[in-house]
């Protein structure tokens, strides 16, 4: 499947591919898109499920709202969404494999105020979504350059893992591709010795790696029964903007843990590859 | 003027230096002057402070997640209360840690809680790099060294340690003969109820005695309370 892939996408005179990319290039010209805002997708996901990608991608909508970049989000976890109950505002269920679904994340791309979408991919389903991004001829868009392209794959902790880097790699040549060692669940990442991390790293080109901080057990259940945003939850706020009178000590920990993260992102540059334009100084968790 | 709302950290790295003495003649002191306060023991081995004190201190193990809570958000709560911690030794890195992590002085500030530490002094390295650490991690915190004459004697040349020491002031508690300290350690011995109404079968040297140790100490506390008062007037701004 992966030969298949790279084949099809470098057959840009396809008339599959052709058809496919009609609906975004007949919408870019007429919203009068600039190259410099050009759109961004963020695919956060796992070919494994319990790595913790929906805990990731709730971290980039909260690092992207601090920093006053307009995201919205889609939730491939149909028909309920996991990623939906924390950020209902942002958050539309959808089946990436419905044409319909399909057309709703990708013909919309270009919309004028909001430049920014994060797909949180179900469990299992990294390799089919990119597959359906390829079949719908978004990845020959991002080739072509029409759009940022950002995949972050969760790591689970064993070797199985780095199988699904070589899976996944003839779809991301275009993106940035960042591999992400989640410890929130208390995984241990071993450190592949040279060669195991040669055999696996030498077939896919990454644009690097992030580290997930561990957040204690408490903090993040009590995150969870809240069911609102990281940084609603520091701000001792409910889903309705109530006082909600959380343990200083938990949201303390969350707002650090938040901090954390948001250096990986800034180290990475996260901002600037999305939004050059809106590239301001990094917001950190509110006090 | 208003009492201010404190939350005092007694510590130290070293073991025997004194800081559960210190706590418990703050916690006399504020008892003495009708003051509300309370307490928390963080050594769940040996919980010395919270023996003398049943009713005003709570013993909390802070390598828990649950007891930080109950520690932390207690010394948060907005109830015009004196919160003293007799921060053992053997968690005083981690206790400090903990504290910077959930961004706990900022908070205080922000509530108008002024957290003050009560640092002792000793002649090892790794109190005075304790002490320096803390201000490097805090230089607006209030930091107070404690000298305890009687647990930590100092030579002379050990003296010109202290200058060395990163405190806006100091309190000194001088030592005492081993008989009268032997009395102290009795638990049922409140030191304010001392101060009020002395017992009558206590031995008359041992009376004069401890009441000359507590005397200038509690004096020193009320110094540091009225320059805090002061300094915090809006009439003198």
């Amino acid at each position: 499947m992966a030969k298949k892939a790279i084949d099809k996408r470098k057959q840009v005179t396809s008339k599959n591919a052709e058809e496919a990319r009609k609906p975004l290039a007949e919408i870019a010209p007429a919203q009068g898109v600039r190259p410099e805002m050009k759109p961004s997708v963020i695919l956060v996901g796992a070919d494994k499920g319990g790595v913790g990608k929906t805990t990731i991608a709730r971290a980039v909508l909260d690092y992207l709202a601090s920093n006053n970049v307009v995201t919205r989000a889609f939730d491939t976890e149909f028909p309920r969404g996991t990623l939906h109950r924390f950020h209902p505002d942002l958050t539309s269920v959808v089946d990436l494999t419905a044409t319909s679904d399909q057309m709703r994340i990708l013909d919309t791309l270009n919309t004028e105020d909001v430049k920014v979408t994060v797909i949180d991919v179900r469990a299992g389903g990294l390799t089919l979504a990119l597959h359906a991004l390829e079949d719908t001829g978004f990845l020959d868009a991002v080739h072509e350059g029409e759009f940022n392209f950002l995949i972050f794959h969760v790591l689970g902790s064993s070797i199985a893992s780095l199988d699904e880097i070589e899976e996944i790699a003839p779809y991301v040549e275009d993106g940035h591709y960042f591999l992400v060692k989640n410890h929130v669940n208390d995984t241990t990442f071993f450190e592949w010795d040279p060669i195991t991390h040669g055999k696996y790293f030498e077939k896919v080109v990454t644009t690097g790696e992030l580290t997930i901080p561990k957040l204690n057990e408490m903090s993040y259940e009590q995150v969870e029964i809240a069911g609102v945003p990281y940084s609603t939850f520091v701000a001792d706020k409910t889903a309705e903007g109530h006082p909600a009178r959380q343990s200083f000590v938990l949201r303390g920990y969350v707002r650090t843990w938040l901090n954390k993260i948001a250096d990986e992102f800034d180290r990475v540059d996260l901002l600037g590859l999305v939004a050059p334009r809106n590239n301001a100084k990094s917001g950190k968790a509110g006090k | 003027m208003k009492r201010r709302a404190n939350v005092f950290f007694v510590c130290s790295p070293s073991a025997r230096v004194g800081v559960s003495t210190t706590a418990r003649l703050l916690t006399d002191y504020h008892i003495f002057t009708n003051a509300p306060v309370i307490g928390f023991e963080t050594d769940p081995h040996e919980p010395r402070f919270a023996a003398f004190f049943p009713d005003y201190v709570q013993v909390i193990d802070v390598s828990d997640i649950k007891g930080q809570i109950t520690l932390f958000d207690s010394l948060l709560a907005p109830d015009d209360t004196t919160k003293i911690v007799d921060v053992w030794h053997r968690s005083f890195p981690r206790f400090f840690e903990t504290v910077r992590d959930i961004g706990f002085i900022e908070e205080a500030e922000r509530l108008g809680i002024e957290p003050i530490i009560l640092y002792h002094a000793d002649a090892s390295k790794i109190a005075l790099e304790g002490a320096l650490a803390l201000h490097e991690q805090w230089p607006g915190v209030t930091m107070m060294l404690v000298h305890n004459e009687g647990a930590s004697p100092l030579e002379p040349q050990g003296l010109e340690l202290l200058r060395n020491y990163p405190a806006q002031g100091n309190f000194v508690v001088a030592p005492l003969p081993a008989p009268v300290a032997k009395v102290l350690d009795d638990p049922n011995l409140s030191l304010a109820t001392f101060l009020r109404d002395p017992p009558m079968d206590m031995s008359i040297v041992v009376r004069a005695a401890l009441k000359a140790w507590i005397g200038p100490v509690f004096t020193q506390f009320q110094s540091f309370e009225l320059r805090q008062r002061l300094e915090s007037s809006a009439y003198l701004q």
